[in-house]
C-alpha cells in the first residue's frame, strides 16, 4: 500500500517537472544520434585502407555487436544519474526524512520510487530501441526484438536500483559524481561492450562481472547469433533480477532513518 | 505522565559537543517553548526526540516510549514540523497532507484533510501548487501535514520563523487550541519574545540548559528601573521585576507632592532571556 502511494507521487512529481521528463527522454535520442553519427565517420575510416595507422581490423566495432549494447549502457547511465539525483534532493530538501517520521517504511520508499519509474524507464526504453534500429537500419525478428526491450527496460529498472543505493550514501546532489567514474564509466570499458571481457586481465574481468552492463551485454551478445539458447537469456536476466533485489535489500540497510 | 523525559541525553559530532547532559521533563498538554540562539542546540534535540538522531549518551522518551526503539508505535503519537517547510513544491496543498496522511492508516483520509485545510485556513488554495505559497503559507502547509493523523505531541522546529507578524500571531493562536484540545507542544524558537506565550520554556545556549521554567518566573529574573524627580533631584534605582519589590520600594518614597516625575522601566523577556544567554558567555 505505501509503496503504491510513493509511486503515485513519484509519477505526479515526474509528470510536474516537464524539464527532467524531456531531459530523460530527449538526451539518450541526442546521445544515440550522436553515437550513428559516430558510426557514419568509423565506416568511412575503416573502408579506406590505411594498414599503417590500422594493422589490426576493428571487430568489436560492428553496428550489430555495439550499437545496443551502447544504447542500453546509455540508459543505464542516465537512469542512474536522474533517479539518484531526485532521491538525494528528497534528502536535501528534508522530505526523505519526514517521510520515514510521517511512517513510510524504507523498503517501501525504495520500492515506490522503483514502481515510479517503471513508466519512464518503459518509454525511454521503447524510444531509444525504435532510434537506434531506425537509424542504424537494423532487422530483428519480433522474438528478438521483445528480448531487446525487455533487457533494456530491465537494465533501467536495476539502474534505478542502483541510484538509489549509490544516493544513500550521498548528502547532496555533488557526492552523486563521484561514483560515475567509479561506478558507471568502468561498465564500459570491462563489460564487454567494447572489448570482448575474456581478454581482459582477471582483475578487470571479476570487476566486469560484478556490474549490470554485462549481463546485459551478454543476453544482446546472445540473441545476435542466429542459434541462440533462450535458457542462456533467461539465465542472465535471473542474474539482473537478482542484481535488482540485492540492490533493493542493500539500499534498505544503509538508507539512514537516524544521523 | 510526562510526554516527555530526557535524562543525560549528549550528543557528539566528532569533537563537537551539541548537546550537554539535558534533563528536561515535558508535562502532558502543554505548550514548551525551547528557547535559544541559532546554533544552541535546539533541531538536534528535536531530532533525537522524533527518533531522527542516535543520542551518543542518556535516554530519551516520549510518551514512554524510545524514540528509535519503539519508531513504529512512537510514529503514530507524534507530529513533527521540520525547520525548513519539506514539501513537495509542484503538488497541491491538499495532496502534501494527503500524502503524508497515507504513511498510517487512516481511516476518512480525505474528510480529515478537508479539516486540517479549514483549521489552517488553506482552503481557498488547497488546491494550488505549494510553489505559488508565501513562505508563511508554506509553514502552515507543513504544519497541516503534521497535523493530518492527529499526533499526541507535536513538535515544532522554528515554526514562526521568517513568518510575518500578523500570521505569527495566527499560528500561536492555532497552537494555543491545539493545546486546548489536550496536545502537547514542543516548539523551538529563536524569536526571544515568544517564550512568553509558552507555558514552560528551556533556554538553550551550546547545547547546554541554562534555564528551566515558566515565563512569568523568567521574567521575574529580570530587573526594574525606577527614576524619580523629587524637588528638582534625580533619584534612579535598579529592583527585582518581582511585583512586590517595587511596590516596597515604591513605598520608600511615598506618594507625596513633592514628586514631580516617576518612569518605570522593566527588563522585558527578550531582555532576560538575552542577559541569561549572554551572562553564559
Amino acid at each position: 500500500m505505501q509503496t503504491i502511494v510513493i509511486a503515485k507521487r513519484v509519477i505526479t512529481q515526474l509528470k510536474g517537472d516537464k524539464r527532467f521528463l524531456i531531459l530523460s527522454i530527449v538526451a539518450p535520442v541526442i546521445i544515440v544520434y550522436f553515437l550513428k553519427l559516430m558510426f557514419n565517420a568509423l565506416t568511412k575510416l575503416t573502408v579506406v585502407p590505411m594498414p599503417e595507422m590500422f594493422p589490426m581490423p576493428l571487430p568489436q566495432l560492428s553496428t550489430e555487436k555495439f550499437v545496443m549494447p551502447v544504447t542500453a549502457f546509455i540508459v543505464h547511465f542516465l537512469s542512474f544519474i536522474l533517479c539518484s539525483i531526485l532521491l538525494v534532493q528528497e534528502r536535501t530538501r528534508g522530505t526523505l526524512e519526514r517521510m520515514l517520521i510521517s511512517g513510510y517504511k524504507k523498503s517501501s520508499i525504495i520500492l515506490g520510487y522503483v514502481v515510479g519509474y517503471f513508466g519512464l524507464a518503459t518509454i525511454q526504453s521503447v524510444v531509444i530501441l525504435t532510434e537506434a534500429i531506425y537509424l542504424f537500419d537494423l532487422n530483428f525478428d519480433g522474438k528478438t526484438l521483445v528480448i531487446l526491450f525487455m533487457v533494456i527496460w530491465m537494465l533501467a529498472i536495476v539502474s534505478v536500483m542502483l541510484g538509489i543505493f549509490i544516493s544513500t550514501f550521498a548528502r547532496n546532489e555533488g557526492h552523486i559524481f563521484p561514483f560515475i567514474p567509479l561506478i558507471i564509466l568502468p561498465s564500459l570499458f570491462l563489460t564487454g561492450v567494447i572489448v570482448d571481457a575474456n581478454e581482459l586481465p582477471k582483475v578487470a574481468e571479476i570487476i566486469g562481472y560484478l556490474l549490470p552492463l554485462r549481463y546485459a551485454n551478454n543476453i544482446i551478445q546472445i540473441i545476435g547469433k542466429p542459434d541462440y539458447v533462450l535458457s542462456e537469456v533467461i539465465l542472465n536476466f535471473g542474474i539482473l533480477l537478482g542484481y535488482a533485489t540485492a540492490l533493493w535489500f542493500l539500499a534498505s540497510k544503509t538508507m539512514k532513518e537516524t544521523e | 505522565m510526562n510526554a516527555v523525559n530526557i535524562k543525560g541525553l549528549t550528543k557528539n559530532y566528532g569533537k563537537n559537543e551539541v548537546l550537554k547532559h539535558i534533563d528536561l521533563e515535558v508535562p502532558e498538554g502543554v505548550i514548551y517553548g525551547l528557547i535559544g540562539p541559532n546554533g544552541a542546540g535546539k533541531t538536534t534535540l528535536i531530532k533525537a526526540l522524533v527518533g531522527a538522531l542516535k543520542p551518543t549518551q542518556g535516554s530519551v522518551e516520549v510518551f514512554g516510549l524510545e524514540p528509535i526503539k519503539n519508531r513504529w508505535e512512537l510514529r503514530k503519537k507524534i507530529g513533527y514540523m521540520p525547520q525548513s517547510p519539506a514539501l513537495y513544491t509542484d503538488i497541491s496543498a491538499r495532496r502534501n497532507i494527503t500524502f503524508f496522511g497515507r504513511a498510517q492508516k487512516i481511516i476518512n483520509l480525505e474528510e480529515k484533510v478537508q479539516k486540517i485545510l479549514e483549521f489552517t485556513e488553506l482552503e481557498n488554495r488547497a488546491d494550488e501548487p505549494v510553489r505559488t505559497f508565501s513562505g508563511g503559507m508554506q509553514k502552515r502547509v507543513s504544519l497541516a501535514c503534521a497535523l493530518i493523523h492527529e499526533p499526541k505531541i507535536l513538535f515544532l522546529d522554528e515554526p514562526t520563523a521568517a513568518v510575518d507578524p500578523h500570521l505569527k500571531q495566527r499560528s500561536w493562536q492555532l497552537f494555543r487550541s491545539l493545546a486546548k484540545t489536550g496536545v502537547t507542544l514542543f516548539i523551538s524558537t529563536h524569536l526571544m519574545d515568544e517564550a512568553m506565550l509558552c507555558d514552560k520554556i528551556t533556554i538553550l545556549k551550546d547545547g547546554e540548559m541554562l534555564a528551566v521554567n515558566t515565563p512569568e518566573n523568567i521574567l521575574s529574573m529580570g530587573k526594574t528601573r525606577i527614576e524619580l524627580i523629587r524637588n528638582g533631584e534625580r533619584l534612579k534605582t535598579e529592583i527585582s521585576s518581582k511585583p512586590a519589590d517595587l511596590l516596597s520600594e515604591l513605598k520608600k518614597f511615598g506618594l507625596d507632592r513633592s514628586i514631580e516625575n516617576i518612569k518605570i522601566n522593566s527588563d522585558n523577556i527578550e531582555d532576560v532571556v538575552l542577559s541569561i544567554i549572554n551572562n553564559k558567555k
